[in-house]
């Protein structure tokens, strides 16, 4: 599987529409806000600081997604990236999603994601398990 | 009043229960006013008073209040019921005395806070649905901070009753029937002590601040308070500053595991309120 580094912007609702984004063929209308600039390089090299790597698995019955690997702003929320797998899985908004940190716990939605890296990101990426019922707990 | 002596040699280890008993038993007491705009009745309603423990949640204690003030509330427009301090939102899911330390400590008391069943602020608050949500939020913190201590062991060997043991304690103020089982997850003898942790740093207006932190350095050194708040807080001013944890202002050369093993919340982990210090204030006004 593809696992390509893609960047999703940082900027807010209000300026999704930003000129210069462009929709990840893969992600149809999954979100507006992805940018699909490969400035961010999986080696490593040159890490932006304030942004995390994030590796999005699925669990359950919840659907795979076929871009698992993401770059996002350290300071989005646990709910900014449920509400992105959402679009993504074409779940509807009112759909539960929960997202779970070593398949043990979840954070509570308004924790943002710099300090759940710090904490517990390993080999330069969070792991980060989706599933639409309790999985663990 | 809690002395703060922490050696936290074997004779020590009495007195330190009596300590963490003080904590169990902090309470704050609280003035629940309806807001103005939810009046709905010709009749103002009276406030509701309450003595509300510290180590709770709002959810856990506020069915009365509840009870009492939605009679003056018109039903049609009856929405979750939400909290207030001076324009503040306060998250229900963070230890009553966690938040009183942030925004209430330097109120007069009771702690007046008011009650909404109208406009949810969506972007601050996060909905409490049921009791339930208290308690699978309340569980994962636990999940959390055990993952930091002993990379989820002692969790994970633990049966479902002893999650239920744990949540029933703090739900019902049981100090005795919560250390039952509490007391492994806060073990540390010998080899065994916490590999790192479990704290955060709640500075106002602020996300609040979690990083990894061990509680002895690379050659075997008691790690402090201090060097905890140094090692989030890039310029920390210990003079400008005020550290709060429990209501107390902890010594900052106070180990840090002996914090975590005595003024954790019941979800074991050191919620640290950060403020500018009162006598700052004044002398920068001055």
């Amino acid at each position: 599987m593809s696992e390509g580094v893609e960047v999703i912007n940082d900027e807010g609702p209000a300026q999704e529409q930003k000129e210069a984004s462009v929709k990840s063929p893969d992600s149809n209308d999954a979100n507006e806000k992805i940018t699909s600039k490969p400035t961010t390089s999986s080696s490593g090299k040159q890490k932006n600081p304030s942004k995390v790597d994030i590796l999005l698995k699925h669990a359950g019955d919840a659907p795979i997604m076929s871009k698992r690997k993401w770059t996002v702003d350290r300071t989005k929320k646990i709910s900014w990236v449920a509400d992105f797998i959402k679009k993504y899985i074409k779940s509807e908004s009112s759909e539960s999603l929960f997202l779970y940190v070593n398949q043990s716990f979840a954070p509570a939605p308004d924790t943002d994601l710099g300090s759940i890296f710090d904490c517990f990101g390993s080999d330069g990426k969070l792991v980060l398990h989706y599933c639409r019922t309790q999985a663990w707990g | 009043m809690i002395s703060l002596n922490n050696k936290g040699t074997v004779s020590d280890m009495a007195e330190d229960r009596e300590i963490l008993r003080e904590v169990w038993e902090g309470k704050i007491p609280v003035c629940f006013q309806l807001a103005q705009e939810d009046i709905y009745t010709v009749d103002q309603p009276d406030p509701f008073f309450l003595l509300v423990p510290r180590l709770s949640y709002f959810p856990l204690v506020t069915d009365k209040v509840v009870k009492h003030l939605s009679k003056h509330v018109d039903r049609d427009n009856q929405g979750e019921m939400w909290l207030e301090y001076e324009g503040q939102a306060l998250k229900w899911h963070y230890p009553i005395g966690l938040l009183f330390d942030m925004f209430g400590s330097r109120a007069d008391l009771p702690w007046n806070l008011t009650v909404h069943f109208q406009n949810f602020p969506e972007e601050e608050l996060l909905h409490c649905p049921s009791k339930d949500a208290v308690e699978s939020h309340f569980m994962s913190v636990i999940k959390e901070a055990d993952a930091l201590k002993h990379r989820g062991q002692a969790v994970n060997n633990m049966q479902r009753k002893d999650h239920k043991t744990l949540w029933n304690g703090v739900m019902n103020d049981k100090f005795d029937q919560f250390w039952s089982v509490n007391k492994k997850l806060m073990e540390v003898s010998g080899e065994d002590t916490f590999k790192f942790i479990p704290f955060r740093v709640y500075q106002m207006d602020q996300v609040p601040l979690q990083r990894l932190f061990k509680p002895t350095d690379d050659n075997g050194d008691v790690l402090t308070l201090r060097h905890m708040l140094e090692s989030v807080i890039t310029d920390f001013q210990e003079k400008k500053s005020r550290v709060l944890i429990q209501g107390v202002e902890p010594d900052l050369d106070t180990p840090v595991l002996w914090l975590s093993e005595h003024l954790s919340y019941p979800d074991n982990f050191l919620h640290i309120c950060l403020q500018s210090s009162p006598s700052e204030v004044l002398q920068s006004e001055s």
